[in-house]
């Protein structure tokens, strides 16, 4: 009875402490969410009372090649962006836990991009991918050395692999990076690659042209090329907040596994695919999942951007939201900005699924 | 006698009771929200000193919000929220949005419409009734660095150039200057390329409300993207400038076609540059000129409380004498007729000089206002893309007008 008494208090107490957050929740999302979706069967410009309009929001959708824009666009960007910045985050991860010398400094430094605010990081992008910046000064760097870069590699692994080939003809156990031989090989393609820039065998590159990276509608394989350029800052903000998870997740791989696998002669890729991978699973389950959110409801980088690139090039699904809801000198479209959130509401809880159903589960081995 | 005494009574005890509503009328608390920036400074010496007088006069009491950031969202969420102040700025720009949803109340003095510039009070009338107290405007003009025509030995623009002669002259000077200094700032928007396209006799919607991209858009838009190509203009992304007023303020252009708060700009950023004003060239086939008008108007709350007052507030802040006090500043460009004739306009200072020529702008030839109706700016999209792939050479001039026309057919569908 008492034990009774107690649990009912217990209780109480757990929904008193329940109490503010389900206040928040109830107000902020659950009747949010009610009012967009009762919003979205509407035609609502925020003064008029909305008009009952049935489906027509959702067929206008269908129809509005912006919104098609926007699907194709963030589906996209949340596949790329993902992946990338997974495995990014995990291979930092593991390379700075590797680090034995100054590895809180190496901590700080690579989590440095994530303290700086998105939009100052976006105006930062904004300036180095000027039509005539600094991303456009590399690459025009590098296409007009590029016979220079390709000689310069393939002294740097034909010597490599020709020192090593030899070497494993009298020794066993030669590494394919051995670092002695790597340095003979470095030397090489120095030496070989200077030797043909002062005799001018290269031809002298032309690429003076500046490069749209931002204000242009053509596409580079799946994405529009602003987006490409939005990815590689968003995945330059995000991985180190990713590669923190992996990190704590690191901290809980016994090191037993790895000496025992080193007895047995496992090598650091094997160790890696056999014992790291599989044990951070369920760290790789949550970064998937906040990835694939985060990067579904993208916003403020594209909304930044504003008129430094074409609508249909950076449009994401909750950005179409907004400029629903706020069109450049237009009236207010609430049920087609509804509608657009409801679809990319289905749309992430619909990936989040499969992706928990056949993709990576948060069991780990 | 004894009626007369009656009535008297009468008179005196309804003066009584009716004393205190008169009293609330007149004393008034008008709560008013305009742009943040430099704007504070102007409406505030207004309020304070300027129109102090009249507005106490007026028994008028005004709470003054400047807003920073973007001021639209402001206003429509405060008008939907029903916070919204009894008096507030309305861009004409997004001015549909707030008219035809019946949030702005007409204006109440039928005098003042006729005290306009006549294309000013149109950008504000809608089915004949004027719906704001247009404040101030700006048009375009071709602002031009001085030095830097001397430098090249060219002729300054002028007011009798046409489209050809305004483009030899800017090839002339990137010729005799090398490729460090451009003739003209493009940037590939409807708000600087609309000047031309206007000029062409083009009009942005026909009488069934559509927009075609005739012959003449066509003719206007192959001169504004084909100064790229000759070297008498540079796009202002190519030279890392966010607008053209940026080119000019480091000297990578000649000339930029912007309003008049250039003056300000040019003040600020570049104090030692010596600079001239010239109206937009005119189109050699047509022989007319094109502008746009960018305008701001204070509008009424359609829901205020004390609409009279606000009404009143709005007639002095538009009033011929603050649009004199302000005017003398050099701050703005009055939308009342009367003000033509300020000996302002008469003044040899480069800012005088440049503020009259703006002002003229609203009144020479084809002038039609920053204003595309419901469709608001989603209408300048298709556009801007056209002149946008050209000027980066991803498409030619009849391919991308092609792809414009066919972007504003689905859009009109719509």
């Amino acid at each position: 009875m008492a034990i009774d008494q107690q649990d009912r208090r217990e209780e109480r107490a757990a929904w008193a402490f329940l109490a503010p957050f389900l206040f928040l929740l109830t107000v902020f999302f659950f009747y949010a969410a009610a009012r967009s979706i009762y919003f979205s069967f509407t035609d609502y410009d925020l003064f008029n009372p909305p008009a009952w309009v049935g489906l027509s929001n959702y067929f206008a959708l269908v129809t509005d090649p912006l919104f098609g824009n926007a699907l194709v666009n963030s589906l996209t960007f949340a596949l790329f962006v993902t992946v990338t910045q997974t495995i990014l985050s995990m291979l930092l991860a593991v390379f700075v836990n590797r680090i034995a010398f100054a590895q809180g400094l190496a901590r700080t430094v690579f989590y440095f991009p994530s303290i700086v605010s998105s939009t100052v990081m976006t105006l930062i992008f904004l300036w180095l991918f000027q039509r005539q910046g600094i991303a456009t000064d590399v690459t025009n760097w590098f296409f007009n050395h590029m016979p220079a870069i390709a000689t310069f590699l393939a002294v740097l692994i034909g010597a490599q692999v020709a020192l090593v080939l030899n070497a494993r003809r009298k020794y066993d156990d030669v590494g394919a990076v051995d670092p002695l031989f790597l340095l003979f090989a470095l030397i090489a393609a120095v030496i070989v690659t200077l030797a043909c820039r002062i005799l001018q065998v290269f031809p002298a590159g032309t690429y003076e042209e500046p490069i749209s990276w931002l204000n242009t509608r053509d596409t580079f394989l799946f994405m529009p090329v602003t987006l490409w350029s939005i990815a590689v800052m968003n995945i330059f903000t995000t991985v180190p907040v990713l590669m923190l998870l992996y990190l704590a997740g690191l901290q809980n791989i016994p090191g037993s596994l790895y000496e025992a696998a080193e007895i047995d002669g496992a090598t650091r890729w094997q160790m890696f695919r056999k014992i790291t991978v599989p044990l951070l699973n369920p760290v790789t389950f949550a970064v998937v999942t906040l990835s694939l959110i985060g990067t579904l409801q993208m916003f403020d980088q594209v909304a930044i951007l504003g008129t430094a690139a074409p609508i249909e090039s950076r449009v994401t699904l909750a950005y179409y939201t907004y400029y629903n809801v706020f069109p450049p000198g237009g009236s207010p479209r609430l049920g087609m900005a509804s509608a657009g959130a409801i679809v990319l509401g289905i749309i992430t809880l619909t990936i989040v699924f499969l992706q928990r159903r056949f993709g990576i589960t948060d069991k780990g081995v | 006698m004894r009626h007369l005494s009656l009535a008297l009574l009468a008179g005196t005890a309804a003066l009584a009771l009716a004393a205190p509503v008169l009293a609330e009328s007149h004393a008034a608390t008008v709560r008013i929200a305009g742009f943040g920036g430099s704007d504070p400074a102007v409406i505030t010496n207004l309020l304070d000193n300027v129109l102090a007088e009249d507005i106490a006069a007026a028994g008028i009491t005004v709470e003054y919000t400047p807003v920073d950031g973007d001021f639209s969202q402001f206003i429509l969420n405060a008008l939907s929220a029903g916070t919204a102040p009894d008096l507030f700025y309305v861009d004409i720009f997004w001015s549909d949005a707030i008219i035809s949803a019946g949030q702005a109340a007409p204006v109440a003095d039928a005098s003042f419409g006729p005290a306009l510039i006549p294309s000013i009070a149109d950008a504000f009338t809608r089915d004949g009734v004027l719906m704001g107290y247009p404040k101030d405007f700006n048009t375009l003009a071709v602002h031009y660095n001085v030095d830097i025509f001397d430098e090249a030995g060219v002729e300054y623009p002028d007011a009798d150039d046409t489209w050809d002669d305004f483009a030899g002259k800017l090839t002339a000077v990137h010729d005799a200057l090398g490729d460090d200094v451009a003739g003209m700032c493009l940037v590939p928007d409807y708000a600087r390329f609309g000047a031309f396209a206007l000029a062409s006799g083009w009009t942005p919607f026909n009488a069934d409300g559509q927009t075609v991209l005739d012959d003449n858009f066509r003719r206007a838009f192959a001169f504004y993207t084909g100064l790229a190509e000759t070297g008498a203009g540079v796009v202002a992304a190519d030279v890392g400038e966010g607008w053209t007023g940026g080119c000019m303020g480091s000297e990578k252009a000649a000339v930029a076609m912007e309003g008049a708060w250039m003056i300000g700009f040019l003040r600020d950023s570049a104090p030692s540059m010596v600079w001239g004003t010239a109206p937009i060239p005119s189109d050699p086939v047509s022989g007319q000129r094109g502008n746009l008008i960018f305008t701001v108007a204070w509008t009424v709350n359609a829901n205020s409380a004390v609409p009279e007052a606000a009404q009143t507030l709005a007639a002095l802040l538009t009033s011929e004498k603050a649009q004199q006090a302000v005017l003398e500043q050099g701050l703005a460009i009055p939308s009342r007729a009367a003000l033509s004739d300020n000996p302002y306009f008469d003044g040899t200072d480069v800012a005088n000089i440049a503020n009259r020529i703006v002002f003229e702008g609203a009144s020479d030839g084809n002038v039609q206002p920053y204003y595309f109706g419901s469709y608001g700016g989603a209408w300048m999209e298709p556009i801007n893309a056209a002149l946008n792939s050209v000027m980066l050479g991803e498409t030619d001039v009849d391919t991308a007008i092609a792809n414009a026309q066919a972007a504003l057919d689905t859009l009109m569908a719509q």
